[in-house]
């Protein structure tokens, strides 16, 4: 996770990005949004499982930044963080208007990292492997989700991950044991339906 | 990455391959032109309101001054008024005929004001009594046109 107050090789950190952003800076906001649209894309996406509300979810998360980039306080939390607080409002808000999870639009790029693989059964598996993972993590409860999205898929360290949540380092600990308990019960069950089917259609097929 | 437990090595492998498929997912580029369009028409926004609010403050300021050179040239009219004689109203109220004559089913509008006794006194209206703190209802009787036709003041 980027370090709200680090400068790098003459970059601008976050926090001075933050302050030339509410001054009217266009160009620090700019550089602002190139640094961390993908990280609230991808959480907003493994969220609500739909690509258009998560483009709508970034829009939104910016639009806060321009507006509110005064307010922000870097010795409260990480950019970073308080970027993924904004998000997980902003998909809470979403997914109580949509009120149901909306299925995967089905855009992935594991297509693209898979295609060269020369084993087309692997393939086909470790891609279906993705499918089912994906809806067990929305059919998760929402705050198991958000550990799960944020510590294992974006990779996000618990303290970080508290701070994005307002919560406690341990609360993060137990939700994300609970949640991985709940995601291998659901994959153990997707397995099982799915070697069900795959014997009745060999039974079918003889 | 956070650990993962041993005896969840399978989701452990599924979940890291699934970090590894999001990893390389964009934002489509639409989503930064759109981000960056609202921060244009925002600021553009902006710096259109400056000139417009000054123009509103200008305007403020005009209609300030009117009103206190219209309650001024009313105030001497007042006076002079006063100094000739004060009508009395049955129900004992103070009738100061200011301008032009209300003409015979001319209609007028009336505006009730709330001056400071001390103002009145002092334009030579003897009909107020109290303290010169004191606060006093007066109507406005005002023409068709506009114009102040008399005040009527309560005691």
């Amino acid at each position: 996770m980027r370090d709200a107050t680090r400068t790098t090789d003459g970059d601008l950190s976050d926090s001075d990005l933050m302050r030339r952003t509410a001054a009217g800076d266009r160009d620090a906001f700019t550089v602002l949004y190139q640094r961390h649209h993908a990280m609230v894309y991808r959480f907003a996406r493994l969220m609500t499982g739909s690509n258009s509300a998560a483009e709508d979810i970034v829009q939104e998360v910016f639009l806060v930044v321009m507006r509110d980039a005064a307010r922000y306080d870097p010795a409260r939390a990480a950019l970073s963080s308080y970027l993924y607080g904004v998000a997980r409002h902003h998909t809470r808000r979403r997914l109580a208007r949509d009120r149901q999870f909306v299925a995967f639009d089905g855009e992935c790029c594991d297509t693209a990292q898979y295609v060269t693989e020369v084993d087309v059964n692997a393939t086909l598996e470790r891609r279906q492997t993705l499918q089912q993972l994906r809806r067990a993590i929305l059919s998760l409860p929402r705050k198991y989700r958000e550990v799960i999205v944020l510590c294992d898929l974006q990779s996000v360290s618990y303290n970080d991950a508290a701070a994005a949540l307002g919560c406690a380092v341990g609360t993060i600990r137990s939700r994300l044991h609970r949640a991985r308990n709940l995601l291998t019960q659901k994959m153990g069950c997707a397995m099982a339906s799915e070697e069900d089917h795959q014997r009745q259609s060999v039974r079918c097929a003889v | 990455m956070t650990s993962i437990r041993h005896e969840d090595y399978g989701l452990a492998d599924a979940l890291e391959a699934l970090r590894r498929a999001e990893a390389c997912i964009e934002t489509p580029p639409h989503v930064e032109a759109a981000v960056l369009a609202a921060w244009d028409e925002e600021h553009a926004h902006r710096t259109a309101s400056r000139p417009r609010s000054l123009w509103r403050n200008a305007a403020a300021v005009a209609a300030a001054i009117t009103i206190a050179i219209g309650l001024a040239q009313l105030g001497q009219q007042l006076q002079r008024t006063t100094q000739r004689a004060p009508e009395r109203s049955e129900d004992s109220r103070t009738l100061l005929l200011v301008g032009e004559p209300i003409l015979q089913g001319e209609p007028v509008r009336m505006v009730r004001m709330r001056v400071p006794a001390a103002t009145l006194t002092g334009l030579g209206v003897r009909a107020v009594t109290g303290t010169p703190g004191e606060h006093v209802d007066v109507d406005v009787i005002v023409g068709e046109d506009g114009v102040a036709r008399a005040i009527r003041v309560g005691r």
